[in-house]
Protein backbone atom coordinates (compact mmCIF):
# COMPACT_ATOMS: atom_id res chain seq x y z
CA UNK A 1 0.00 0.00 0.00
CA UNK A 2 1.21 3.48 -0.74
CA UNK A 3 1.90 5.69 2.30
CA UNK A 4 -0.46 8.34 0.96
CA UNK A 5 -3.41 6.02 1.07
CA UNK A 6 -2.59 4.97 4.58
CA UNK A 7 -2.62 8.59 5.64
CA UNK A 8 -6.08 8.95 4.17
CA UNK A 9 -7.38 6.20 6.36
CA UNK A 10 -5.98 7.75 9.45
CA UNK A 11 -7.22 11.20 8.58
CA UNK A 12 -10.69 9.94 8.10
CA UNK A 13 -10.70 8.36 11.50
CA UNK A 14 -9.48 11.57 13.12
CA UNK A 15 -11.98 13.75 11.34
CA UNK A 16 -14.80 11.49 12.35
CA UNK A 17 -17.57 13.40 14.13
CA UNK A 18 -17.80 10.63 16.71
CA UNK A 19 -14.59 11.60 18.35
CA UNK A 20 -14.80 12.97 21.88
CA UNK A 21 -18.60 13.21 22.05
CA UNK A 22 -20.69 11.51 24.67
CA UNK A 23 -23.00 9.03 22.93
CA UNK A 24 -26.66 8.40 23.42
CA UNK A 25 -28.21 5.09 22.44
CA UNK A 26 -29.68 6.54 19.25
CA UNK A 27 -26.41 8.13 18.11
CA UNK A 28 -24.54 5.00 19.00
CA UNK A 29 -26.72 2.80 16.78
CA UNK A 30 -26.56 5.31 13.96
CA UNK A 31 -22.79 5.55 14.13
CA UNK A 32 -22.23 1.79 14.38
CA UNK A 33 -24.21 1.45 11.17
CA UNK A 34 -21.93 3.97 9.53
CA UNK A 35 -18.79 2.32 10.86
CA UNK A 36 -19.98 -1.04 9.61
CA UNK A 37 -20.58 0.42 6.17
CA UNK A 38 -17.16 2.04 6.20
CA UNK A 39 -15.52 -1.14 7.40
CA UNK A 40 -17.24 -3.20 4.74
CA UNK A 41 -16.24 -0.75 2.08
CA UNK A 42 -12.65 -0.69 3.29
CA UNK A 43 -12.64 -4.50 3.32
CA UNK A 44 -13.83 -4.68 -0.26
CA UNK A 45 -11.67 -1.94 -1.62
CA UNK A 46 -8.48 -2.08 0.40
CA UNK A 47 -8.56 0.77 2.92
CA UNK A 48 -10.51 3.54 1.43
CA UNK A 49 -9.50 3.58 -2.23
CA UNK A 50 -13.07 2.69 -3.08
CA UNK A 51 -14.36 5.61 -1.10
CA UNK A 52 -12.10 8.01 -2.88
CA UNK A 53 -12.58 6.21 -6.19
CA UNK A 54 -15.84 5.94 -7.99
CA UNK A 55 -18.97 4.54 -6.49
CA UNK A 56 -19.10 2.10 -9.38
CA UNK A 57 -15.72 0.59 -8.58
CA UNK A 58 -16.71 0.13 -4.96
CA UNK A 59 -19.91 -1.65 -5.98
CA UNK A 60 -18.04 -3.90 -8.41
CA UNK A 61 -15.41 -4.87 -5.88
CA UNK A 62 -18.01 -5.53 -3.23
CA UNK A 63 -19.91 -7.89 -5.53
CA UNK A 64 -16.71 -9.55 -6.72
CA UNK A 65 -15.65 -10.18 -3.14
CA UNK A 66 -18.82 -12.06 -2.31
CA UNK A 67 -19.32 -14.01 -5.53
CA UNK A 68 -19.62 -17.80 -5.51
CA UNK A 69 -17.39 -20.57 -6.74
CA UNK A 70 -17.38 -20.81 -10.53
CA UNK A 71 -18.58 -24.41 -10.41
CA UNK A 72 -21.73 -23.37 -8.56
CA UNK A 73 -22.56 -20.32 -10.67
CA UNK A 74 -25.49 -20.25 -13.05
CA UNK A 75 -24.84 -18.91 -16.53
CA UNK A 76 -26.46 -15.60 -15.53
CA UNK A 77 -24.09 -15.27 -12.59
CA UNK A 78 -21.12 -16.10 -14.81
CA UNK A 79 -22.16 -13.41 -17.25
CA UNK A 80 -22.49 -10.89 -14.43
CA UNK A 81 -19.07 -11.59 -12.94
CA UNK A 82 -17.51 -11.48 -16.39
CA UNK A 83 -19.06 -8.08 -16.98
CA UNK A 84 -17.67 -6.89 -13.64
CA UNK A 85 -14.20 -8.28 -14.33
CA UNK A 86 -14.09 -6.66 -17.76
CA UNK A 87 -15.10 -3.34 -16.27
CA UNK A 88 -12.57 -3.64 -13.43
CA UNK A 89 -9.77 -4.42 -15.89
CA UNK A 90 -10.72 -1.23 -17.71
CA UNK A 91 -10.64 0.76 -14.45
CA UNK A 92 -7.44 -0.82 -13.07
CA UNK A 93 -5.33 -1.23 -16.15
CA UNK A 94 -7.12 0.68 -18.86
CA UNK A 95 -7.48 -2.31 -21.16
CA UNK A 96 -10.52 -3.61 -23.01
CA UNK A 97 -10.69 -7.35 -22.53
CA UNK A 98 -13.24 -9.99 -23.46
CA UNK A 99 -13.64 -12.87 -21.03
CA UNK A 100 -15.30 -16.07 -22.18
CA UNK A 101 -17.09 -18.63 -20.03
CA UNK A 102 -17.31 -21.22 -22.79
CA UNK A 103 -17.90 -24.66 -21.36
CA UNK A 104 -16.35 -27.96 -22.40
CA UNK A 105 -17.19 -29.48 -25.78
CA UNK A 106 -19.13 -32.73 -25.63
CA UNK A 107 -17.16 -35.85 -26.49
CA UNK A 108 -13.76 -34.23 -26.00
CA UNK A 109 -10.92 -35.29 -23.72
CA UNK A 110 -7.77 -33.34 -24.38
CA UNK A 111 -4.48 -35.14 -24.66
CA UNK A 112 -0.96 -34.01 -25.41
CA UNK A 113 2.16 -35.69 -26.71
CA UNK A 114 5.71 -34.41 -26.75
CA UNK A 115 8.35 -35.73 -29.13
CA UNK A 116 11.64 -35.86 -27.23
CA UNK A 117 13.54 -36.86 -30.37
CA UNK A 118 12.39 -33.90 -32.37
CA UNK A 119 12.49 -31.04 -29.86
CA UNK A 120 15.59 -28.95 -30.43
CA UNK A 121 15.29 -26.58 -27.49
CA UNK A 122 14.49 -23.34 -29.32
CA UNK A 123 12.05 -22.44 -26.52
CA UNK A 124 9.61 -20.67 -28.78
CA UNK A 125 6.83 -22.49 -26.93
CA UNK A 126 7.91 -20.85 -23.67
CA UNK A 127 7.68 -17.29 -24.93
CA UNK A 128 4.46 -17.99 -26.83
CA UNK A 129 2.92 -19.30 -23.63
CA UNK A 130 4.02 -16.25 -21.64
CA UNK A 131 2.41 -13.94 -24.20
CA UNK A 132 -0.79 -15.95 -24.60
CA UNK A 133 -1.47 -16.57 -20.92
CA UNK A 134 -0.62 -13.09 -19.60
CA UNK A 135 2.09 -14.41 -17.32
CA UNK A 136 3.93 -12.11 -14.96
CA UNK A 137 6.84 -10.41 -16.72
CA UNK A 138 8.38 -9.18 -13.48
CA UNK A 139 9.18 -12.56 -11.95
CA UNK A 140 9.26 -14.23 -15.38
CA UNK A 141 6.66 -16.84 -14.60
CA UNK A 142 6.54 -19.69 -17.12
CA UNK A 143 4.18 -22.62 -17.44
CA UNK A 144 6.28 -24.48 -19.99
CA UNK A 145 9.84 -25.42 -19.22
CA UNK A 146 12.40 -27.04 -21.50
CA UNK A 147 15.41 -28.88 -20.15
CA UNK A 148 18.56 -29.86 -21.95
CA UNK A 149 19.37 -33.41 -20.94
CA UNK A 150 22.19 -35.75 -21.71
CA UNK A 151 21.39 -38.99 -23.44
CA UNK A 152 20.31 -41.53 -20.87
CA UNK A 153 18.89 -39.02 -18.42
CA UNK A 154 15.23 -39.37 -17.61
CA UNK A 155 14.57 -36.91 -14.83
CA UNK A 156 14.00 -33.23 -15.71
CA UNK A 157 15.19 -32.32 -12.22
CA UNK A 158 18.73 -33.09 -13.37
CA UNK A 159 18.25 -31.27 -16.69
CA UNK A 160 19.62 -27.86 -17.49
CA UNK A 161 17.06 -25.19 -18.30
CA UNK A 162 19.40 -22.22 -18.40
CA UNK A 163 21.53 -23.35 -21.31
CA UNK A 164 23.23 -20.42 -22.91
CA UNK A 165 24.48 -21.57 -26.28
CA UNK A 166 23.17 -22.39 -29.72
CA UNK A 167 20.90 -25.41 -29.84
CA UNK A 168 20.63 -28.30 -30.49
CA UNK A 169 23.82 -29.68 -28.99
CA UNK A 170 25.28 -33.03 -29.94
CA UNK A 171 24.64 -35.78 -27.41
CA UNK A 172 21.69 -34.04 -25.78
CA UNK A 173 17.94 -34.11 -26.04
CA UNK A 174 15.33 -31.63 -24.93
CA UNK A 175 12.43 -32.39 -22.66
CA UNK A 176 9.53 -30.08 -21.97
CA UNK A 177 7.44 -30.13 -18.82
CA UNK A 178 4.25 -28.30 -17.97
CA UNK A 179 1.00 -29.22 -16.24
CA UNK A 180 0.08 -32.74 -17.36
CA UNK A 181 -3.66 -32.39 -16.63
CA UNK A 182 -3.74 -35.61 -14.61
CA UNK A 183 -6.96 -37.63 -14.63
CA UNK A 184 -6.40 -38.39 -10.97
CA UNK A 185 -4.79 -35.12 -10.00
CA UNK A 186 -3.27 -34.85 -6.53
CA UNK A 187 -3.50 -31.06 -6.58
CA UNK A 188 -7.30 -31.24 -6.69
CA UNK A 189 -7.40 -33.47 -3.64
CA UNK A 190 -5.08 -31.12 -1.75
CA UNK A 191 -7.09 -27.96 -2.29
CA UNK A 192 -8.97 -26.98 0.88
CA UNK A 193 -11.33 -24.51 -0.81
CA UNK A 194 -12.31 -26.46 -3.94
CA UNK A 195 -10.73 -23.72 -5.99
CA UNK A 196 -9.29 -26.23 -8.44
CA UNK A 197 -11.05 -29.06 -10.22
CA UNK A 198 -11.12 -31.25 -13.31
CA UNK A 199 -13.37 -30.05 -16.11
CA UNK A 200 -15.30 -32.65 -18.16
CA UNK A 201 -12.88 -32.21 -21.07
CA UNK A 202 -10.04 -33.25 -18.78
CA UNK A 203 -8.52 -29.86 -18.06
CA UNK A 204 -7.54 -29.11 -14.48
CA UNK A 205 -8.48 -25.50 -13.89
CA UNK A 206 -8.34 -22.94 -11.08
CA UNK A 207 -10.96 -20.43 -9.98
CA UNK A 208 -8.41 -17.78 -9.10
CA UNK A 209 -10.86 -15.87 -6.93
CA UNK A 210 -11.43 -18.89 -4.72
CA UNK A 211 -7.75 -19.59 -4.30
CA UNK A 212 -6.57 -18.61 -0.84
CA UNK A 213 -2.91 -19.00 -1.75
CA UNK A 214 -2.12 -21.81 0.68
CA UNK A 215 -0.04 -23.56 -2.02
CA UNK A 216 -1.00 -27.04 -0.84
CA UNK A 217 -1.60 -27.91 -4.50
CA UNK A 218 1.94 -26.92 -5.37
CA UNK A 219 3.25 -29.20 -2.65
CA UNK A 220 1.01 -32.01 -3.86
CA UNK A 221 1.94 -31.79 -7.54
CA UNK A 222 4.75 -34.22 -8.42
CA UNK A 223 5.32 -32.54 -11.79
CA UNK A 224 6.05 -28.99 -10.66
CA UNK A 225 3.04 -27.83 -12.70
CA UNK A 226 1.78 -24.89 -10.67
CA UNK A 227 2.97 -21.32 -10.21
CA UNK A 228 2.35 -18.85 -7.40
CA UNK A 229 1.93 -15.12 -7.77
CA UNK A 230 4.14 -13.48 -5.19
CA UNK A 231 3.11 -10.11 -6.53
CA UNK A 232 0.33 -8.74 -8.70
CA UNK A 233 1.37 -9.85 -12.20
CA UNK A 234 2.95 -7.10 -14.26
CA UNK A 235 1.87 -7.21 -17.89
CA UNK A 236 2.39 -4.28 -20.26
CA UNK A 237 -1.11 -3.43 -21.57
CA UNK A 238 0.02 -3.50 -25.19
CA UNK A 239 1.36 -7.05 -24.78
CA UNK A 240 -1.72 -8.36 -23.03
CA UNK A 241 -3.84 -11.05 -24.68
CA UNK A 242 -7.27 -9.46 -24.62
CA UNK A 243 -9.24 -12.56 -25.54
CA UNK A 244 -9.45 -14.36 -22.22
CA UNK A 245 -11.25 -17.16 -20.46
CA UNK A 246 -12.51 -17.15 -16.88
CA UNK A 247 -10.62 -20.37 -16.13
CA UNK A 248 -7.67 -19.55 -18.32
CA UNK A 249 -5.62 -16.48 -19.04
CA UNK A 250 -7.67 -13.81 -17.30
CA UNK A 251 -5.80 -11.50 -14.96
CA UNK A 252 -4.66 -13.06 -11.73
CA UNK A 253 -3.95 -11.30 -8.48
CA UNK A 254 -1.31 -11.43 -5.82
CA UNK A 255 -1.38 -14.59 -3.72
CA UNK A 256 -3.13 -16.77 -6.29
CA UNK A 257 -1.95 -20.02 -7.81
CA UNK A 258 -2.09 -20.47 -11.55
CA UNK A 259 -1.24 -23.21 -14.01
CA UNK A 260 -1.25 -24.35 -17.60
CA UNK A 261 -4.77 -25.11 -18.85
CA UNK A 262 -3.77 -26.28 -22.34
CA UNK A 263 -4.90 -22.73 -23.25
CA UNK A 264 -8.56 -23.31 -22.41
CA UNK A 265 -9.46 -20.04 -24.14
CA UNK A 266 -8.13 -21.43 -27.42
CA UNK A 267 -8.76 -25.16 -27.25
CA UNK A 268 -12.45 -24.89 -26.48
CA UNK A 269 -12.79 -22.99 -29.71
CA UNK A 270 -11.07 -25.72 -31.68
CA UNK A 271 -7.73 -23.91 -31.82
CA UNK A 272 -4.39 -25.35 -30.80
CA UNK A 273 -2.67 -24.29 -27.57
CA UNK A 274 -0.15 -21.48 -27.99
CA UNK A 275 2.85 -23.77 -27.37
CA UNK A 276 1.73 -26.24 -30.04
CA UNK A 277 1.14 -23.50 -32.55
CA UNK A 278 4.49 -21.87 -31.81
CA UNK A 279 6.61 -25.02 -31.95
CA UNK A 280 8.90 -24.75 -34.99
CA UNK A 281 9.81 -28.43 -35.00
CA UNK A 282 6.40 -30.07 -34.67
CA UNK A 283 7.37 -31.78 -31.44
CA UNK A 284 4.07 -31.01 -29.82
CA UNK A 285 0.97 -32.99 -30.71
CA UNK A 286 -2.40 -32.00 -29.32
CA UNK A 287 -5.84 -33.42 -29.85
CA UNK A 288 -8.96 -35.18 -28.71
CA UNK A 289 -8.27 -38.52 -27.03
CA UNK A 290 -11.84 -39.67 -27.64
CA UNK A 291 -11.50 -39.23 -31.39
CA UNK A 292 -9.95 -42.31 -33.04
CA UNK A 293 -8.94 -40.26 -36.09
CA UNK A 294 -7.01 -37.64 -34.11
CA UNK A 295 -3.23 -37.19 -34.25
CA UNK A 296 -2.83 -37.88 -30.56
CA UNK A 297 -4.49 -41.27 -30.96
CA UNK A 298 -2.19 -42.05 -33.89
CA UNK A 299 0.81 -41.26 -31.72
CA UNK A 300 -0.43 -43.40 -28.84
CA UNK A 301 -1.12 -46.28 -31.18
CA UNK A 302 1.98 -46.18 -33.38
CA UNK A 303 4.77 -44.66 -31.32
CA UNK A 304 6.75 -45.66 -28.30
CA UNK A 305 5.22 -43.54 -25.58
CA UNK A 306 5.86 -43.06 -21.90
CA UNK A 307 4.57 -40.84 -19.15
CA UNK A 308 6.54 -39.19 -16.41
CA UNK A 309 6.35 -40.83 -12.98
CA UNK A 310 3.61 -43.14 -14.15
CA UNK A 311 4.01 -45.26 -11.01
CA UNK A 312 2.44 -42.50 -8.91
CA UNK A 313 -0.96 -43.29 -10.38
CA UNK A 314 -1.74 -39.68 -11.23
CA UNK A 315 -2.70 -40.74 -14.75
CA UNK A 316 -1.40 -37.71 -16.66
CA UNK A 317 -2.78 -36.90 -20.12
CA UNK A 318 0.66 -35.93 -21.36
CA UNK A 319 2.81 -38.50 -23.13
CA UNK A 320 6.39 -38.34 -24.28
CA UNK A 321 7.28 -40.23 -27.40
CA UNK A 322 10.32 -41.03 -29.48
CA UNK A 323 10.55 -41.25 -33.23
CA UNK B 1 -24.04 -82.21 12.35
CA UNK B 2 -24.49 -78.70 10.91
CA UNK B 3 -21.29 -77.20 12.29
CA UNK B 4 -18.73 -79.18 10.25
CA UNK B 5 -20.60 -78.58 6.96
CA UNK B 6 -20.77 -74.85 7.71
CA UNK B 7 -17.05 -74.88 8.36
CA UNK B 8 -16.53 -76.70 5.08
CA UNK B 9 -18.57 -74.05 3.27
CA UNK B 10 -16.67 -71.28 4.99
CA UNK B 11 -13.42 -72.69 3.67
CA UNK B 12 -14.89 -72.38 0.20
CA UNK B 13 -16.65 -69.07 0.66
CA UNK B 14 -13.72 -67.12 2.04
CA UNK B 15 -11.29 -67.92 -0.80
CA UNK B 16 -14.06 -67.27 -3.29
CA UNK B 17 -14.71 -63.88 -1.70
CA UNK B 18 -11.02 -63.03 -1.77
CA UNK B 19 -10.83 -64.02 -5.41
CA UNK B 20 -13.86 -61.90 -6.36
CA UNK B 21 -12.54 -58.89 -4.46
CA UNK B 22 -9.06 -59.14 -5.90
CA UNK B 23 -10.48 -59.39 -9.42
CA UNK B 24 -12.59 -56.31 -8.71
CA UNK B 25 -9.53 -54.45 -7.43
CA UNK B 26 -7.47 -55.43 -10.44
CA UNK B 27 -10.14 -54.26 -12.86
CA UNK B 28 -10.83 -51.03 -11.03
CA UNK B 29 -7.08 -50.34 -11.24
CA UNK B 30 -7.28 -50.53 -15.01
CA UNK B 31 -9.70 -47.67 -15.16
CA UNK B 32 -7.79 -44.66 -16.25
CA UNK B 33 -7.26 -42.45 -19.21
CA UNK B 34 -5.75 -45.28 -21.25
CA UNK B 35 -8.87 -47.35 -20.75
CA UNK B 36 -11.09 -44.37 -21.44
CA UNK B 37 -9.54 -43.55 -24.79
CA UNK B 38 -9.34 -47.17 -25.88
CA UNK B 39 -13.07 -47.51 -25.39
CA UNK B 40 -13.75 -44.46 -27.54
CA UNK B 41 -14.05 -45.83 -31.06
CA UNK B 42 -16.64 -43.55 -32.63
CA UNK B 43 -15.16 -40.72 -34.65
CA UNK B 44 -15.67 -37.26 -33.23
CA UNK B 45 -18.06 -35.11 -35.25
CA UNK B 46 -16.05 -31.89 -35.53
CA UNK B 47 -18.51 -30.03 -37.71
CA UNK B 48 -21.42 -30.56 -35.36
CA UNK B 49 -19.76 -30.21 -31.97
CA UNK B 50 -17.20 -27.45 -32.43
CA UNK B 51 -19.08 -24.35 -33.49
CA UNK B 52 -16.11 -22.12 -34.16
CA UNK B 53 -14.38 -24.29 -36.74
CA UNK B 54 -13.36 -22.18 -39.67
CA UNK B 55 -13.82 -22.99 -43.30
CA UNK B 56 -10.82 -24.23 -45.23
CA UNK B 57 -8.13 -21.57 -45.78
CA UNK B 58 -7.59 -20.64 -49.42
CA UNK B 59 -3.93 -21.59 -49.66
CA UNK B 60 -4.51 -25.28 -49.13
CA UNK B 61 -4.57 -28.25 -51.43
CA UNK B 62 -6.16 -31.67 -51.02
CA UNK B 63 -3.51 -34.26 -50.27
CA UNK B 64 -3.48 -37.25 -52.59
CA UNK B 65 -3.28 -39.64 -49.66
CA UNK B 66 -5.79 -40.32 -46.92
CA UNK B 67 -5.21 -40.40 -43.20
CA UNK B 68 -7.13 -42.47 -40.65
CA UNK B 69 -9.91 -39.87 -40.71
CA UNK B 70 -10.27 -39.58 -44.48
CA UNK B 71 -9.12 -36.80 -46.77
CA UNK B 72 -6.90 -33.99 -45.49
CA UNK B 73 -5.36 -30.82 -46.77
CA UNK B 74 -1.94 -29.27 -46.76
CA UNK B 75 -0.52 -25.80 -47.30
CA UNK B 76 0.26 -24.83 -50.85
CA UNK B 77 3.78 -24.10 -51.97
CA UNK B 78 3.69 -22.54 -55.42
CA UNK B 79 2.10 -19.27 -54.33
CA UNK B 80 4.79 -18.77 -51.69
CA UNK B 81 7.74 -19.25 -54.01
CA UNK B 82 9.41 -16.05 -55.05
CA UNK B 83 10.05 -16.82 -58.68
CA UNK B 84 7.46 -19.35 -59.70
CA UNK B 85 6.90 -20.21 -62.47
CA UNK B 86 10.30 -21.58 -63.28
CA UNK B 87 9.49 -21.79 -66.96
CA UNK B 88 9.48 -18.00 -67.16
CA UNK B 89 13.25 -18.21 -67.46
CA UNK B 90 13.87 -21.88 -68.01
CA UNK B 91 12.49 -22.23 -71.50
CA UNK B 92 13.85 -22.53 -74.95
CA UNK B 93 13.89 -18.76 -75.23
CA UNK B 94 17.06 -16.86 -74.58
CA UNK B 95 17.24 -15.18 -71.17
CA UNK B 96 16.95 -11.48 -71.88
CA UNK B 97 16.74 -10.10 -68.35
CA UNK B 98 19.52 -7.67 -67.51
CA UNK B 99 20.05 -8.85 -63.95
CA UNK B 100 19.96 -12.52 -64.82
CA UNK B 101 22.97 -13.18 -62.65
CA UNK B 102 21.29 -11.60 -59.63
CA UNK B 103 18.11 -13.58 -59.89
CA UNK B 104 19.81 -16.87 -60.62
CA UNK B 105 20.07 -19.45 -57.89
CA UNK B 106 23.29 -18.38 -56.22
CA UNK B 107 21.50 -18.09 -52.87
CA UNK B 108 20.65 -21.77 -52.75
CA UNK B 109 22.79 -23.81 -50.39
CA UNK B 110 22.48 -27.47 -51.21
CA UNK B 111 22.99 -29.57 -48.11
CA UNK B 112 20.77 -32.57 -48.67
CA UNK B 113 21.64 -36.23 -48.85
CA UNK B 114 24.84 -36.34 -46.84
CA UNK B 115 28.43 -35.54 -47.69
CA UNK B 116 29.24 -38.77 -49.46
CA UNK B 117 26.27 -38.80 -51.73
CA UNK B 118 24.84 -35.29 -52.05
CA UNK B 119 21.78 -34.71 -54.18
CA UNK B 120 21.95 -32.70 -57.36
CA UNK B 121 19.28 -30.47 -58.91
CA UNK B 122 18.04 -32.94 -61.46
CA UNK B 123 17.39 -35.66 -58.87
CA UNK B 124 14.27 -33.75 -57.83
CA UNK B 125 13.66 -31.20 -60.60
CA UNK B 126 12.35 -32.28 -63.96
CA UNK B 127 14.91 -31.34 -66.57
CA UNK B 128 12.53 -30.60 -69.39
CA UNK B 129 9.43 -29.34 -67.62
CA UNK B 130 10.99 -27.00 -65.13
CA UNK B 131 7.78 -26.24 -63.24
CA UNK B 132 7.57 -29.81 -62.05
CA UNK B 133 9.47 -32.21 -59.85
CA UNK B 134 10.16 -35.78 -60.81
CA UNK B 135 10.46 -38.92 -58.71
CA UNK B 136 13.01 -41.68 -59.15
CA UNK B 137 10.38 -43.67 -60.99
CA UNK B 138 9.86 -40.78 -63.38
CA UNK B 139 6.47 -39.67 -62.07
CA UNK B 140 5.96 -35.93 -62.44
CA UNK B 141 5.05 -34.21 -59.17
CA UNK B 142 3.48 -30.80 -58.70
CA UNK B 143 5.35 -28.42 -56.38
CA UNK B 144 2.31 -28.28 -54.08
CA UNK B 145 2.53 -32.02 -53.51
CA UNK B 146 6.16 -32.12 -52.50
CA UNK B 147 5.41 -34.77 -49.85
CA UNK B 148 5.34 -37.25 -52.73
CA UNK B 149 8.94 -36.33 -53.50
CA UNK B 150 10.19 -36.36 -49.92
CA UNK B 151 8.32 -39.56 -49.13
CA UNK B 152 10.42 -41.53 -51.60
CA UNK B 153 13.36 -41.64 -49.20
CA UNK B 154 11.77 -40.36 -46.01
CA UNK B 155 8.98 -42.93 -46.10
CA UNK B 156 8.93 -43.27 -42.33
CA UNK B 157 8.47 -39.54 -41.85
CA UNK B 158 5.90 -39.58 -44.62
CA UNK B 159 3.88 -42.26 -42.84
CA UNK B 160 4.07 -40.30 -39.58
CA UNK B 161 3.14 -37.11 -41.40
CA UNK B 162 0.03 -38.72 -42.89
CA UNK B 163 -0.96 -40.12 -39.49
CA UNK B 164 -0.05 -37.04 -37.46
CA UNK B 165 3.12 -37.87 -35.52
CA UNK B 166 5.40 -35.81 -37.80
CA UNK B 167 4.75 -32.24 -38.79
CA UNK B 168 1.95 -30.19 -37.36
CA UNK B 169 -1.57 -29.05 -37.90
CA UNK B 170 -2.29 -25.49 -38.86
CA UNK B 171 -4.01 -23.47 -36.09
CA UNK B 172 -6.90 -25.87 -35.34
CA UNK B 173 -7.08 -29.27 -33.70
CA UNK B 174 -10.73 -29.56 -34.76
CA UNK B 175 -12.46 -29.28 -38.08
CA UNK B 176 -11.05 -30.24 -41.45
CA UNK B 177 -7.49 -31.44 -41.02
CA UNK B 178 -5.01 -28.97 -42.51
CA UNK B 179 -1.34 -29.74 -41.97
CA UNK B 180 1.91 -28.04 -42.80
CA UNK B 181 3.58 -29.18 -45.98
CA UNK B 182 7.14 -30.57 -45.83
CA UNK B 183 8.42 -27.35 -47.33
CA UNK B 184 6.47 -25.19 -44.86
CA UNK B 185 9.06 -26.07 -42.23
CA UNK B 186 12.02 -27.53 -44.11
CA UNK B 187 14.10 -25.88 -46.77
CA UNK B 188 14.09 -28.53 -49.46
CA UNK B 189 17.69 -27.70 -50.38
CA UNK B 190 19.09 -27.93 -46.83
CA UNK B 191 16.34 -29.56 -44.82
CA UNK B 192 18.02 -29.77 -41.43
CA UNK B 193 17.06 -26.93 -39.07
CA UNK B 194 19.84 -24.47 -38.45
CA UNK B 195 21.34 -24.15 -35.00
CA UNK B 196 20.24 -21.04 -33.22
CA UNK B 197 19.91 -19.37 -29.85
CA UNK B 198 16.99 -20.29 -27.63
CA UNK B 199 14.32 -17.64 -27.15
CA UNK B 200 14.09 -17.95 -23.37
CA UNK B 201 15.40 -20.01 -20.52
CA UNK B 202 13.77 -22.17 -17.86
CA UNK B 203 14.41 -22.05 -14.15
CA UNK B 204 14.91 -25.45 -12.44
CA UNK B 205 11.74 -27.44 -11.86
CA UNK B 206 11.51 -26.75 -8.17
CA UNK B 207 11.72 -22.97 -8.48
Amino acid sequence: MKPGKHMDCQNRKENSPLKGKPLGRREFLKSTGKVAALGGAALASGCGTGLIGSNEELRLRWKEYFKGNYQLMTQAEKDETIKRLERLAKIDRGVDIQISSKGPIEGVLFGYAFNVTRCEGFMECVSACVRENNLDRKTQTQYVRIFEMEYGQMNPESGNGKYFHEVPVEGHFYMGVQCFQCESAPCIKACPTKATWREPDGLVVVDYDWCIGCRYCMAACPYWGRRFNWNTPVIPPEQMTKKQHYLGNRLRGKGQVEKCTFCVQRTREGRLPACVEACPTGSRIFGNLLDPKSEIRFVLQNKKVFRLKEDLGTDPKFWYFID
Amino acid sequence: MTTPSLQKYLFLIIPALILVLSVAVVFSGEEGVTQIYRKAIDPFDDERLVDSVLSLPEDTVLVKERYQGGPFWTETRKDKMERFQCSQCHSNKEVTIAQAADIAHGDIVLDHGGKNKPLSCSICHHEAERDLLVTEKGVKVDMDHSYQMCGQCHFRQNKDWVGGAHGKRVSYWAGKRVVKNCTSCHDAHSPRFEKRWPEAYSPPVNE
